[in-house]
């Protein structure tokens, strides 16, 4: 058990590593800070309406930005180690499939989930400064849902990566996940107004598409509205731990059936 | 305590319609020093990558230090290093050990330990603080001896060792495996450097076509033992039978 311990500690720290040593991640938190900090400090007109706008606005950037760092960071864990050959001497050590998988995974999601405290932080820090509340139950509910969000496409876009090649499963989650965020709660109405074979894709696609929407609070932490109720947390919570395990049993399969 | 450090019977391996390796049996023993010859296509690096278990034979069996190579603690007393891997580029090569190191399940004290130890054997020390993406191919090359030497394994399999090394740092790393040699560490390496393998091996194999064509000592292939691997592993690749 200590083995397994220390050998995906070790790969968690090479995720951490990978991701916080790209120029390319700093230059994305930069960019973060020049576009949230004025849209969550902005008071248009004094207007404390207007506002929440831009604090929603603030909100959808960060979603932007931790959806961007998930599949990024997802889609390069293997295809990188494949490409540069480390696969090879790595799993020629005392480690197995399904540990590498782990901690690569791991990893993954810590690094994204580091990421992520530093938005997060830095909307608290904007919240405050305008009067507002810090640590409500709301604000720690977004950001434990948003986190396992992260997780969950880390998941997706770790086993799309054995599918597809990375470009192309990394397009094509960067369209499914904002399309299921924004529309997916209308699925079956758009369903119910159409027939035949698209009335059934539709469907399916509501029910095995991932529903990043599920994961979203901004409406009640800009509106105020307080956390949602513990049994409905815990089920999206649920969702997300099951619909994650899928992914990864899947990236699993596919790592074996891999030909090295 | 096993006699062969590994043991190939019958181990073949297809890809689609290609056979890639084919009826292949071959060992090595301990302390034993062995190349892998072979033309590009020969079934080589199928046989590496089945000898440490990265691919399983479509039939046959393989035992690595007498057990399943498949099997990950199996892998624990091995070190291998590929043909030509670009290690993680943003990690410094202490980094590096220190990674292979934790995922050998090495303790902090013991891969440091070791670390500096490789690192003055290798001679990485000066350029132990700089970035790998910028390493020449050579260095990228010793910085996988060192991590294949990071668990002092009791069998080193290495792919084409002296691939991008300059005439001095293979001057140095045929030394350095001399001196592994010395120590009693079983060696088998594939390699198109035939004056290498004479130097170095006390038996070659030679793969032709996913078949081995010559298992012997190195001396009975060159007869006067100097400079004539070359001449000799012309004339078994050409008669194609076992010698």
């Amino acid at each position: 058990m200590k083995g397994v311990m220390r050998r995906i500690g070790a790969l968690v720290k090479l995720s951490l590593l990978e991701l916080w040593r790209r120029n390319d991640m700093f230059a994305l938190l930069v960019l973060a800070l020049v576009l949230l900090v004025p849209l969550s400090l902005a008071r248009p007109f004094g207007a404390s309406g207007a506002t929440r706008y831009f604090d929603e606005a603030a909100l959808l950037l960060i979603w932007g930005y931790s959806l961007f760092i998930s599949l990024g960071i997802g889609g390069r864990l293997f295809t990188s180690e494949f490409a540069n050959r480390t696969v090879y001497p790595l799993l020629a050590k005392p480690v197995s499939r399904g540990e590498l998988l782990a901690g690569k995974y791991l990893g993954a999601v810590v690094a994204s989930w580091s990421a992520l405290v530093f938005f997060y932080v830095l909307w608290a820090v904007s919240s405050v400064l305008r009067g507002g509340e810090c640590l409500s139950t709301c604000f720690l509910q977004a950001f434990v849902l948003h986190a396992l969000f992260m997780a969950l496409a880390v998941a997706a876009a770790v086993a799309g990566s054995f599918l597809l090649s990375p470009s192309a499963s990394t397009t094509l989650l960067a369209i499914l996940f904002p399309a299921m965020f924004f529309f997916g709660r209308r699925l079956p109405d758009y369903a119910e107004n159409v027939s035949g074979v698209l009335k059934g894709l539709v469907y399916a696609v509501y029910w095995v598409a991932p529903h990043a929407e599920f994961f979203d609070m901004r409406q009640r932490l800009v509106h105020g509205w307080g956390g949602v109720e513990a049994g409905v947390f815990l089920s999206v919570v649920g969702y997300g731990v099951v619909y994650s395990a899928v992914l990864l049993l899947t990236a699993r399969f596919l790592l074996t059936c891999k030909r090295l | 305590m096993e006699d062969k450090v590994f043991e190939l019977d019958g181990v073949s391996r297809t890809f689609g319609a290609l056979k890639a390796v084919d009826n292949l049996t071959l060992s090595l023993g301990r302390g034993e020093v062995t190349g892998f010859l072979g033309t590009n296509g020969a079934g080589k690096t199928t046989t590496i990558k089945m000898l440490i278990g990265l691919i399983r034979p479509t039939s046959g069996t393989v035992r690595l230090l007498g057990g399943d190579p498949t099997v990950a603690s199996t892998r624990a007393r091995i070190g291998y290093m590929p043909e030509m891997a670009y290690y993680y580029p943003y990690l410094t090569v202490r980094e590096l050990l220190a990674f292979y190191g934790g995922i050998c399940g090495m303790d902090k004290q013991t891969i440091k330990a070791r670390t500096d130890e490789l690192l003055e054997e290798v001679e990485l020390v000066e350029a132990a603080k700089r970035p790998l993406k910028t390493y020449s191919k050579g260095m990228l090359q010793r910085a996988g001896i060192a991590q294949a030497l990071l668990n002092d394994p009791d069998l080193l399999i290495l792919d084409e060792p002296f691939t991008g090394l300059d005439p001095l740092a293979r001057i140095h790393f045929r030394n350095l495996l001399k001196k592994l040699r010395d120590k009693g560490k079983s060696i088998f390496f594939s390699s198109h450097e035939l004056g290498e393998t004479e130097l170095l091996c006390d038996n070659v194999a030679i793969m032709k076509k996913g078949h081995c064509i010559y298992h012997g000592p190195v001396d009975r292939l060159a007869g006067d033992g100097g400079g004539n691997l070359e001449r000799l592993f012309l004339e078994v690749l050409e008669k194609g039978g076992v010698a």
